[in-house]
């Protein structure tokens, strides 16, 4: 009974965030092109590039560049979900409301899940009709990897959004976050290709674990040969969810002892 | 969960409520640089509060700008935790039994238009407030029109919410506080910024028909005189974070009742002139307004200690030879009472 109560809490939240992003009609064009246009840039590069420091990709150079620009965009989104359910004014009449911080997190940021995969399938579309790239994915474990992804990366999202609901205005975790994973994660380029010192930086990031992951996933390959790093990104998932949901917890705790919660 | 206290005749409980604000003051002369943080100030929003409200009572909390009426009310719903004292809704304790207060009041905020969702109709906005406020699913369309006629908005249910008036986006925010029939309200300054007519149709529906038909519980709070003298129960007048006097608005009325009052209307008196007024035999206190800036023009609420008193009064006016646009001499009024209690000006 609690818990239907809650996923209709969740459902009604959802609906709200869809019906106000269906009335910016321009905003959702805009999404679309950029992301048509951001998979076609990527792809025509990576399908003409010639890069011998790169052959042991794995897969075609396109079929590399297109995953890691589909997810990374994809990851990026996650970020700043919860950030974004931060509106000052409807946040305290939302807390004023017999609803938990999980349903509230949960619910608003499910659409933005959501549309953010539906963008992912453009990006892979246009490699997949566009470029011919061949994609035979293993379902359950990109679901594995996807979920380990996300919950890493809405665990970092809530510090943010924490350190944000303290600051009012800028969040230093998600830009340093957002360059991590640009120059460590594996996204665009191997590591490989940097200098020693800093791939070992690599191996800290939790960015490089999924795009190690996800990958061999959307080609086909069996889950066993993810394993290792799979355990890795698993346990990092395990730690910063929670420590982000404390963090968020904890600021949001300190902003109504402040009375500054609307504050922005 | 039971109620922390025994369910009595009071809904809303605060005994020695305390709660302090610390601010950092970046002044001009201040020698504190963007980085250095400036200096610290610790303002007392509440000072050792306490009161008490009946059920089924129409309160008034009445007090100016800074007094702590808005931290009183985001106390009790739960929004800010007390540094000290303890609070008690409808019988469950702000700081422990959080969930059961929040399912037993319906809130409205001065700013409340701005909790809503622009893009959004008024029902779409009310179906998300009633699902997140736990109604029923079953019966939650028929509540969320029910609402909606109460409050006159059910012809403009399905209006975008920002083309609303200013007047219709706070019934809105009557009824999204209905939404769950909670047994109290706690409305912070429901009328701000709002035109006459609006202000009467809520006022009027607030006392008529949320007090008296239903009754509910409200909290209503405000800075507006006029308003908690026509349509409050009891009326607590509220300075520097504590209760400065508590009573009906007539008793209240009362308490100012010795003596006399002059409302003057004034050209061109000069601040060091108004403080020797002050100063002037047989007036216990003066309020000022700017009446009309551009003429020059000055209010003048004076409370004489008795009527024998005027003539030195005027006497002053002609001595300083101040020009008298307007002159009223009156009984003592609620607004003299709030006055004398708080040291506001007449517009606070």
């Amino acid at each position: 009974m609690k818990l239907m109560q809650e996923l209709d809490k969740v459902y009604y939240f959802m609906k709200r965030d869809i019906i106000s992003f269906s009335t910016y009609k321009t905003n959702i064009l805009l999404s679309v092109v950029s992301a048509l246009f951001g998979a076609l840039s990527y792809a025509f590069w990576g399908a003409n590039a010639s890069m011998p420091s790169v052959q042991n990709l794995g897969m075609p150079v396109v079929t590399y560049l297109l995953i890691g620009l589909a997810f990374n965009t994809y990851l990026s989104q996650s970020l700043t979900l919860v950030q974004r359910t931060i509106n000052p004014w409807s946040l305290e009449e939302v807390l004023v409301s017999p609803t938990g911080l999980v349903t509230f997190i949960v619910g608003s940021s499910l659409w933005g899940f959501i549309w953010s995969t539906l963008v992912i399938v453009i990006y892979l579309a246009v490699g997949v009709l566009a470029f011919g790239v061949i994609l035979s994915v293993n379902i359950i474990g990109t679901i594995i990897v996807v979920g380990l992804g996300i919950g890493t990366f809405i665990g970092f999202s809530m510090i943010g959004a924490g350190v944000l609901i303290l600051t009012k205005q800028g969040d230093p975790v998600t830009t340093i976050i957002t360059l991590a994973t640009n120059l460590f994660g594996n996204v665009l380029f191997p590591i490989s290709v940097m200098p020693f010192p800093l791939q070992i930086v690599s191996f800290f990031v939790p960015q490089y674990y999924f795009f190690t992951c996800i990958r061999p996933m959307l080609v086909g390959q069996a889950i066993g040969s993810i394993l290792p790093d799979l355990a890795i990104l698993g346990v990092m998932c395990a730690i910063i969810l929670p420590v982000g949901y404390l963090a968020y917890a904890w600021c949001l705790k300190t902003a109504r002892k402040n009375g500054t919660l609307s504050w922005f | 969960m039971k109620p922390l206290t025994t369910p009595n005749e009071y809904a809303v409980e605060a005994r020695n409520l305390t709660k302090t604000y610390t601010s950092k003051i970046r002044s001009p002369g201040s020698k504190t640089g963007i980085f250095r943080g400036g200096e610290t100030r610790t303002v007392a929003a509440l000072d050792h509060l306490d009161v008490k409200i009946k059920r089924g009572e129409l309160f008034g909390l009445l007090g100016p700008n800074g007094a702590g009426k808005t931290t009183l009310v985001k106390i009790l719903c739960t929004l800010l935790p007390p540094d000290g004292g303890t609070a008690v809704v409808n019988g469950f304790d702000v700081a422990r039994q959080q969930m059961r207060v929040k399912e037993s009041i319906g809130t409205l905020f001065s700013v409340g238009e701005r909790g809503f969702f622009w893009r959004l109709s008024g029902y779409s906005n009310l179906e998300f407030f009633a699902a997140i406020n736990n109604v029923p699913r079953s019966g939650r369309q028929q509540r969320i029109m029910e609402v909606l006629e109460l409050v006159g908005l059910k012809d403009k249910a399905f209006e975008v919410f920002q083309k609303y008036s200013g007047g219709m986006k706070r019934k809105l925010a009557l009824a999204r506080a209905l939404l769950g029939d909670p047994p109290i309200l706690l409305l912070d300054e429901p009328t701000t910024g709002l035109d006459v007519t609006s202000s009467r149709a809520i006022r009027d529906f607030i006392k008529n028909d949320l007090s008296r038909k239903r009754g509910k519980t409200v909290l209503y709070t405000t800075h507006y005189i006029e308003e908690v003298s026509q349509m409050c129960d009891r009326v607590g007048i509220m300075n520097h974070g504590k209760i400065v006097a508590l009573d009906t608005p007539e008793a209240l009325k009362g308490m100012a009742k010795k003596g006399e009052v002059a409302d003057i209307v004034v050209k061109n008196m000069s601040e060091t002139q108004v403080n020797s007024l002050r100063t002037v035999g047989g007036v216990s206190s003066l309020a000022t307004e700017v009446q009309n800036a551009t003429l020059g023009q000055t209010r003048l609420r004076i409370r004489l200690e008795n009527v024998d008193a005027l003539p030195t009064v005027l006497d002053f006016f002609f001595r300083e030879k101040i020009k008298l646009v307007n002159f009223r001499q009156e009984e003592p009024t609620l607004e003299d009472a709030f006055i004398e209690l708080t040291g506001a000006g007449v517009s606070e």
